[in-house]
């Protein structure tokens, strides 16, 4: 059953922050909202805690409305980005908190509280800080604290808001892997909210991809990499570059090369967007059929190469990245011309109002050559 | 002073004392005297207009000595002002406390037409003359004022008695304490109140065991400058009072009054009043001392 989220708007003046988003969350799921700010899905976030009310729509957890409970009854833990501790409880008491702000009825007994508190401390790997002031720990341990605290009311669904946006690069990874196998072991349905691709492909089940409001694309990781839905979901998650190309007849043609394309219908199609993965630009062997491109500017980020390539009919420059080890067989440097083959491109054609109407992914012949057969390259110490 | 004043070393000390502050390392010799000279600037005006005069009144109020002094502030009329600045006070400062808590919660954390308006309303009596605060009052629940035949009818008296003085006062400290408190709640936002809502937490728990903790210092300091002026106002006070002797007369009002008899008499008890607001001072200046973080900081 899980969480049921039909047809959610919300407007503030004449700005769209949610229109018409459905998606439904499994029991125990991983789901990642991804997207720029200002998608929509903090506001998404900030509706299922109950802080904010829709325009319009339904959210139902297990067949119960839960738009109807006010924020405290909803069961609902939420993680914010800058951890909204109480600075002047200690951890402990913040941890506590939940418990005791329960009418006098339903809180536990002091010693049911401490044990519970003892017991989600070591669940984030903090005991001995029982007694600490927030001010006193770090930013990976103030996040844990957070989680802790948001875990003691037993929350039937957990949202975490930008949970590492706060943090530096290393203890964002770490954290990061720490928070998916916590969410293993707990398996407790959670939502979480994410500008950084990396973080949302890592972490999630499943993804969302959001845009002005609107969710692009839902799939798994693998789904939205391989087969973006829309060109957004192109641009945002598989870093997508347009090219220019066009559609005639069952022909897709790009840099004065024509490709057949397989059940591709869009006689009428307002746009046609071809787009290519930095990835699927590959160095072509020396004098081949390839598309010439100068090496602008290169840049060697520890195994992989980045380089910018200047390609007629494109203003921009092309990103391309490759492997570190593939690169060391051309002889080339920056400056240079040199021909590449693309391996791999993505059509989408739309009407319009932007939706998509046709999808294909078109893999040019010339690429399953071989591709590396230049000399090995020398590198100077 | 008047070296600071002059304008051939006073514009050149300026210019040398902004570069001090850009400076690293060892000043030049012509920026250490800027400094020095700046700062005795700064302490001649203070002891000239501060230090001195409030010295001059403890002096004046002992010049006939000990028993005189004492004699003066052991009249019954000075008692009883006294003990009038102190029930005026312990009405107006609570009720300033909650409607600064009040204003200050609403104005932080609701969005709702007006806010800017409200945010002026808190301002204007920091911008109205006293006595025209006191005019206004008169003409509402003064004898002729709209609400006057009401208020006799009912036989409540407010002007020229305690709920005038209270009145009066409530309206000019009205600012001090939501001033205080609205650029601290701003700063520190509501993701604290939520998180504390998402977890169960009723709207009073919520106020007292969350927003409370966080502002207590400021609102301590705010109620503190709030007293300070409750007791020592006396422009509004002085439309509202009648200046019945030992019966409307506040402790400004007694030294006004008294100022006009007997000269040792009144500085005796404006030594009191004095004395009144140099304890509150002291008291802020502790609370600034030991938890000025707090005042300024997020947390």
């Amino acid at each position: 059953m899980g969480i049921e989220i039909y047809r959610l708007r919300r407007q503030y003046g004449a700005f769209v922050a949610l229109d018409d988003v459905s998606l439904t969350i499994g029991d125990g799921e991983f789901v990642a909202v991804l997207g720029p700010s200002g998608s929509g899905k903090t506001s998404l976030l900030r509706i299922l805690a109950g802080l904010d009310q829709p325009d319009a729509g339904s959210v139902y957890r297990d067949g119960q409305d839960l738009l109807a409970l006010d924020a405290r009854r909803r069961g609902v833990g939420l993680v914010f980005q800058h951890y909204a501790l109480f600075p002047h409880m200690t951890v402990a008491q913040n941890v506590a908190f939940g418990l005791r702000v329960r009418p006098w009825r339903l809180r536990p007994k002091a010693a049911v509280i401490k044990a519970g508190v003892e017991h989600l401390l070591r669940q984030v790997e903090l005991e001995g800080f029982a007694d600490r002031y927030p001010s006193q720990l770090s930013g990976g341990q103030r996040q844990r604290v957070a989680l802790a605290r948001a875990l003691a009311i037993e929350p039937r669904l957990l949202l975490l808001d930008e949970p590492f946006g706060a943090l530096d690069a290393q203890v964002r990874v770490n954290l990061r892997r720490w928070l998916r196998e916590f969410h293993r072991s707990l398996g407790i349905t959670t939502l979480f909210v994410t500008h950084d691709q990396d973080e949302a492909l890592e972490m999630a089940d499943r993804v969302v991809v959001m845009n002005r409001g609107r969710i692009e694309q839902i799939g798994t990781p693998e789904q939205i990499y391989r087969q973006p839905a829309t060109p957004f979901a192109s641009r945002f998650i598989a870093r997508g570059q347009s090219l220019p190309g066009e559609v005639r007849g069952q022909h897709l043609h790009v840099f004065g090369h024509a490709w057949r394309m397989e059940n591709f219908v869009a006689d009428d199609a307002h746009e046609i967007t071809v787009h290519v993965r930095p990835e699927d630009i590959a160095l072509a062997p020396v004098q081949s059929d390839g598309v010439k491109a100068q090496l602008l500017n290169l840049r060697h980020v520890a195994g992989t190469v980045r380089a910018s390539l200047r390609v007629e009919n494109r203003e921009e420059p092309l990103e391309a990245e490759w492997n570190e080890r593939d690169w060391a067989r051309h002889a080339a440097t920056a400056g240079d011309t040199v021909d590449i083959h693309l391996l791999a491109l993505t059509v989408f054609a739309t009407d319009e109002e932007g939706r998509i109407q046709a999808r294909s992914t078109v893999h040019p012949p010339h690429a399953s050559f071989p591709v590396a057969v230049g000399p090995w390259r020398r590198v100077e110490a | 002073m008047a070296t600071a004043l002059d304008p051939a070393l006073g514009g050149g000390a300026l210019m040398a004392a902004v570069a001090s502050v850009v400076s690293i390392g060892q000043p030049a010799w012509s920026v250490r005297i800027a400094r020095v000279v700046l700062l005795l600037a700064a302490l001649a005006v203070l002891a000239w207009l501060l230090v001195l005069p409030l010295l001059a009144i403890f002096a004046e109020a002992f010049r006939q000595g000990y028993a005189f002094y004492l004699d003066a502030i052991k009249q019954p009329d000075t008692i009883a002002a006294v003990r009038l600045t102190f029930t005026v006070a312990a009405i107006a400062v609570p009720l300033n406390l909650v409607f600064g808590l009040a204003a200050a919660w609403s104005m932080t954390h609701f969005e709702f037409r007006g806010k800017a308006l409200l945010g002026a309303l808190i301002d204007l009596p920091f911008s109205i003359s006293p006595v025209v605060a006191g005019m206004m009052l008169i003409l509402v629940y003064g004898k002729d004022g709209w609400l006057g035949s009401w208020l006799e009818a009912h036989g409540l008296q407010v002007i020229f008695a305690l709920p005038g003085l209270v009145l009066a006062t409530v309206l000019v400290t009205l600012p001090f304490v939501a001033r205080e408190l609205i650029p601290l709640m701003q700063a520190q936002g509501s993701e604290q109140e939520e998180a504390a809502l998402t977890l169960g937490a009723s709207g009073w728990q919520i106020f007292f065991r969350v927003t409370l903790p966080r502002v207590r210092w400021a609102l301590l300091y705010g109620v503190l400058l709030c007293n300070a002026r409750a007791m020592g106002e006396f422009g509004a006070v002085y439309v509202v009072s009648g200046h019945l002797r030992g019966i409307t007369n506040t402790l400004p009002l007694q030294v006004d009054q008294l100022y006009q008899e007997n000269f040792s008499a009144a500085f005796a008890a404006a030594s009191l009043l004095a004395l009144l607001t140099l304890v509150t001072l002291g008291i802020k200046r502790v609370v600034e001392w030991r938890h000025g973080d707090a005042l300024n900081t997020h947390l």
